[in-house]
């Protein structure tokens, strides 16, 4: 596992776009995971944006974010299928292999099961002809999905080929979902893998969950769930898991900091977990036969 | 077929699918690709009332050739495929409820709205209910004075399929949007092959019509999405190539590839127009 496994998010970085671009590619990362903002907010509009990633050279790990979409229906239904079409146009326009959606908050959203996997087949069958992926995450605020566990569940019931599970380390850590249930996972259907510290060791209500995954998230091996990151990390290679890892890391300081200063702990970050942890994942050679191949 | 009186009623056949109505070309040469039409034994039979499109046809077989859309020097695409379904209105609003995504209508005055969702690449799948009592022809087209309105079909020819070339690693999800939007299934074993029998055979649950998705070679960076090629079902292979060759059409004859009693692969024109011949009954 090399730096080229790693990047980072455009939403831990303050400025423009391709100041956010040069920064991470000047810190050595090939990647970069974006947001529908990135394109929309660039001055140029959406075309341009697509220009300065292209010219960038930077890989797109995948598209962020669909947000209450799933088990609503009527016209809230019609009207999410509206912004589900734009993102999953906007993601092939830039080359991004993977729209990540979240589980759905809405108070106005079915919590049935069946509601959830017809809405997941449709958006997966409308990523279809553009060559999207979707990875579906448990949010853990969430109203009915809220871990990977039963994210999985809606995602293994809607059988889709492009649907797949996206997994953020956040909330995994946040809901303490035990990390031993990876195994009902299918490795080869996990389309992402997003990955952030935090800084305490607990989160007592749901307002403080949000609060700190939305402003106060570090990157892997700053915070105090390091060894957490670890753990989870070693296990998805483990399991075969060969995708990409970004890091997800919303932090309001990180937003007031030189682009450069911010993107160099992002790559101390990356080589811990590709140099420390994961060379510490290399089996004994009794076990290499027992393992999956890279 | 059936003739259920209830919509929808067939579950293996959510959309009375029952074939091609017509296939659509786009061109910037219209008459060049009528002239390989009409060597491919196709006659214009119609001309469109306001547009630059014409109607071919030969036995049960429609191709339209549009001469809208297309960029000068660019080559003939397959533009569209029309399918022909047990309600047009209701067959479109299913799919759309599924997934699909809706291209919108433009029509002039007093043409038909034929409605349709957006399919591979740049083509679209038209819904056509119009074909048994009158033909969707009869609103939009003249027909062409002194030409048979229903030219025979050469040597038995008649739809057999589509060729679709997609990305790698990309079967699986075709397969499910014919699966999931049009109750295609995948062909095993029993699948006629043709001479160039490599990726996966989908055929439609009337049976009569058959998607071949192909990825590219493993090292191949074209990675494009598109109806590649149309594959006429013939009776007798040899017998409608010799009858090909008579009218000036070439066919492909290489260490790998000849027309044999399996199938047989046209020229190509146009800088990619080909057509394919495979063994198949008249249905």
């Amino acid at each position: 596992m090399l730096m080229r496994d790693f990047g980072m998010d455009t939403i831990t970085l303050a400025g423009a776009l391709d100041a956010k671009l040069a920064a991470m590619r000047d810190a050595g990362f090939t990647q970069v995971m974006l947001k529908a903002n990135d394109l929309v907010g660039h001055p140029g509009g959406v075309e341009a944006a697509v220009r300065v990633v292209r010219a960038s050279g930077l890989r797109v790990t995948g598209f962020q974010v669909l947000r209450d979409f799933e088990g609503l229906s009527g016209h809230l239904h019609d009207y999410k299928i509206d912004i589900a079409k734009a993102m999953i146009q906007m993601a092939h326009a830039v080359g991004a292999p993977v729209l990540l959606v979240c589980s759905s908050t809405s108070q106005h959203a079915s919590s049935e099961l069946d509601d959830i996997v017809r809405d997941l087949r449709k958006l997966a069958l409308l990523a279809v002809p553009l060559g999207i992926k979707v990875a579906y995450e448990g949010l853990s605020w969430g109203r009915t999905i809220n871990e990977f566990t039963t994210a999985w569940q809606a995602v293994e019931r809607a059988d889709m080929p492009n649907l797949g599970l996206g997994v953020d380390s956040f909330h995994i850590f946040a809901a303490k979902t035990p990390l031993a249930a990876l195994e009902q996972v299918d490795a080869s259907r996990v389309f992402l893998v997003q990955l952030a510290d935090f800084m305490w060791q607990d989160i007592r209500s749901v307002e403080e969950r949000i609060t700190t995954a939305r402003h106060m998230r570090v990157f892997p091996g700053e915070g105090v769930h390091s060894a957490e990151v670890a753990a989870l990390v070693q296990r998805l290679d483990a399991m075969g898991y060969r995708g990409d890892y970004s890091f997800e890391v919303f932090n309001d300081d990180y937003q007031q900091m030189p682009l450069p200063l911010v993107a160099q702990r992002a790559r101390r970050s990356a080589e811990w977990l590709g140099a420390d942890v994961l060379r510490r994942a290399t089996p004994l050679p009794g076990e290499l036969a027992r393992r999956p191949r890279a | 077929m059936t003739s259920d009186r209830e919509a929808l009623a067939d579950a293996a056949n959510p959309l009375g699918l029952e074939g091609i109505e017509y296939i659509e070309y786009r061109s910037a040469q219209p008459q060049a690709l009528g002239h390989v039409l009409e060597l491919m034994g196709f006659v214009p039979v119609a001309r469109h009332r306001s547009r630059e499109v014409l109607l071919y046809r030969q036995g049960g077989m429609n191709i339209v050739v549009n001469a809208h859309g297309a960029a000068d020097g660019e080559p003939p695409v397959l533009a569209a495929v029309a399918l022909r379904v047990r309600d047009a209105a209701l067959s479109h609003r299913r799919v759309l409820d599924l997934g699909g995504w809706d291209v919108p209508v433009t029509v002039a005055p007093m043409e038909l709205h034929i409605p349709a969702i957006h399919g591979v690449g740049a083509s679209r799948i038209y819904f056509v209910d119009r074909w048994r009592e009158f033909a969707i022809y009869d609103v939009d087209f003249v027909p062409i004075p002194g030409v048979e309105r229903q030219p025979a079909a050469l040597e038995g020819l008649h739809w057999f399929g589509i060729v679709q070339y997609i990305g790698m690693g990309r079967s699986a999800d075709w397969v499910e949007f014919y699966r999931s939007l049009f109750g295609f299934t995948v062909m095993g074993d029993e699948r006629e092959t043709g001479v160039l029998p490599q990726g996966t055979v989908l055929q439609s649950p009337d049976r009569s019509l058959h998607l071949q998705l192909v990825e590219p070679e493993p090292d191949a960076e074209d990675g494009v999405e598109q109806l590649r090629r149309v594959a006429f079902g013939a009776p007798d292979v040899p017998k409608a190539a010799a009858a090909l060759r008579a009218r000036g059409v070439d066919f492909v004859e290489s260490s790998r590839l000849h027309v044999e009693w399996r199938g047989a692969v046209t020229q190509s024109w146009l800088g990619g127009v080909m057509f394919e011949l495979i063994h198949h009954d008249t249905p």
